[in-house]
């Protein structure tokens, strides 16, 4: 197993030598992640360092291979049954829709939005950024395009997120996947349509550095299962500064297995699944 | 011997029914923390913790990431989460790749256990269809903690208790009565 002062020498050569700065991930999780590079890569940690000291495009590759980028369609479809019925039934007769997906990985959430917003017919209204730290999955998010078969599960959740009326049972919604997706068996892939992808601007973003980037508030935060990685002081710090870019009574939708901790909590009302800003 | 006060338990295929049997005997007066890392259906995420507590005289939860860890409870790992043991007694959960093509992995739980907690945890590995698991119950028997194998014989499916004995080379083969009974007894 890594030991903690190899950790802390990885994150002092990083921070030495870009402007990435790991001190405040969660210890474990990065110590894990490490060990996953050093095997997939077959280095000890000395010669890892050693690397990322001298070549600035491993160092990218290595800080890309330390996020984590697991995300679905409409993972957890009861939160976006909530998403759709409860949050946006309060911001729906806004002008304006402002939405951040904070760590938007390969794009999957940003898709299951905006079906949702395309469901309910308000797109049109919503001013969408998506960020993430890892410039390689923005890439793939830009796309829209997923393996189909080893996705399955995607078409599953989209009919128990979309197709089912929680608070109605007998309001079977009937709307195809593929007025979504196009779906191409012989590439085995899925596409996201033209129409759902000219709404988005991408950005590179990096909520350790917190650069303020933004112009307006958010009515909407989504920042699912990112927190996780980092310890309780950086958590904090991201809290704080998505309370202070929320508008009031703005929700902040984290991840169904996160919470938020100690004072800054404060700032927030839990309500279901969902923080409000006060 | 030592007592464990922490008990992480692994199961897969065919583990459902012993695991609903040992959360039917555990007392509402029980005073240790058990870990319940169990391969589930992706589709089933939700109804599973109902399930179980129907039978419970415990709280069976699905913790929180950073939750803290209390004694009398049933942690179970949530579906499509893994699930670590802090040396902090705290959980941590992550969305991390598969491991054994699993989420939660029971290897990465029994890992985290032993490296935290040492000698005060015992791992049970239970029916199951892969491997996952005999790692975690080496690092737990490596680690000074007790390692324990449900006898594969009266197992529905035996591919991971058979590879869990294989790697950990523990002698507690046990039925299900002395797992249950070494729950218990465990106190």
């Amino acid at each position: 197993m890594i030991k903690l002062d190899d950790i802390i020498n990885f994150n002092n050569a990083v921070k030495e030598v870009s402007s990435y700065n790991l001190s405040d991930y969660s210890k474990k999780s990065l110590g894990r992640r490490i060990e996953k590079i050093l095997s997939d890569y077959k280095m000890t940690i000395d010669s890892l360092i050693k690397k990322i000291k001298l070549d600035s495009n491993f160092l990218e590759k290595i800080i890309k291979n330390i996020t984590v980028n697991t995300t679905e369609l409409f993972r957890d479809p009861k939160i976006w049954q909530s998403v759709k019925y409860r949050v946006l039934r309060k911001l729906k007769n806004k002008d304006t829709i402002n939405i951040w997906h904070a760590g938007c990985s390969t794009g999957q959430e940003i898709y299951s939005m905006l079906i949702i917003l395309h469901e309910l017919g308000i797109a049109n209204k919503a001013n969408i950024l998506a960020t993430d730290i890892n410039t390689d999955v923005i890439e793939i998010a830009k796309k829209g395009e997923y393996i189909y078969k080893f996705n399955i599960e995607y078409i599953e959740n989209f009919k128990q997120a979309i197709q089912v009326n929680p608070y109605n049972y007998e309001d079977k919604i009937d709307v195809s996947f593929t007025k979504y997706f196009e779906i191409d068996r012989v590439k085995n892939l899925m596409t996201a349509k033209p129409f759902l992808k000219n709404k988005v601007v991408f950005k590179k973003y990096d909520l350790v550095k917190q650069d303020n980037i933004f112009a307006e508030k958010f009515d909407i935060i989504f920042c699912r299962n990112v927190l996780i990685y980092f310890n309780a002081k950086l958590q904090k710090r991201v809290v704080n500064m998505f309370a202070d870019v929320l508008s009031k009574k703005g929700f902040l939708i984290l991840g169904i297995h996160e919470s938020i901790f100690g004072a800054e909590a404060l700032k927030y009302i839990k309500h279901g699944e969902f923080y409000i800003r006060r | 011997m030592k007592t464990q006060k922490y008990i992480v338990i692994g199961g897969s295929a065919g583990s459902f029914k012993i695991i609903i049997r040992i959360i039917k005997f555990l007392p509402a007066n029980f005073k240790k923390t058990i870990f319940l890392t169990l391969h589930r259906l992706k589709h089933v995420r939700s109804g599973f913790v109902e399930a179980l507590s129907l039978k419970a005289n415990i709280p069976i939860v699905e913790p929180k990431d950073k939750e803290i860890i209390l004694t009398g409870r049933i942690y179970l790992a949530p579906a499509n989460y893994h699930l670590y043991i802090e040396p902090t007694k705290t959980i941590s959960l992550s969305t991390e790749e598969l491991v054994n093509h699993s989420r939660p992995s029971i290897d990465l739980t029994f890992q985290s256990a032993a490296h935290s907690l040492k000698d005060n945890v015992a791992g049970i590995i239970l029916s199951g269809a892969n491997r996952d698991g005999a790692e975690g119950l080496k690092q737990i028997k490596l680690n000074g903690g007790f390692a324990i194998v449900q006898n594969p014989e009266e197992c529905q499916v035996l591919t991971m208790p058979t590879a869990a004995l294989k790697k950990s080379q523990t002698k507690n083969i046990y039925s299900e009565k002395q797992i249950i009974e070494f729950i218990l007894n465990c106190k």
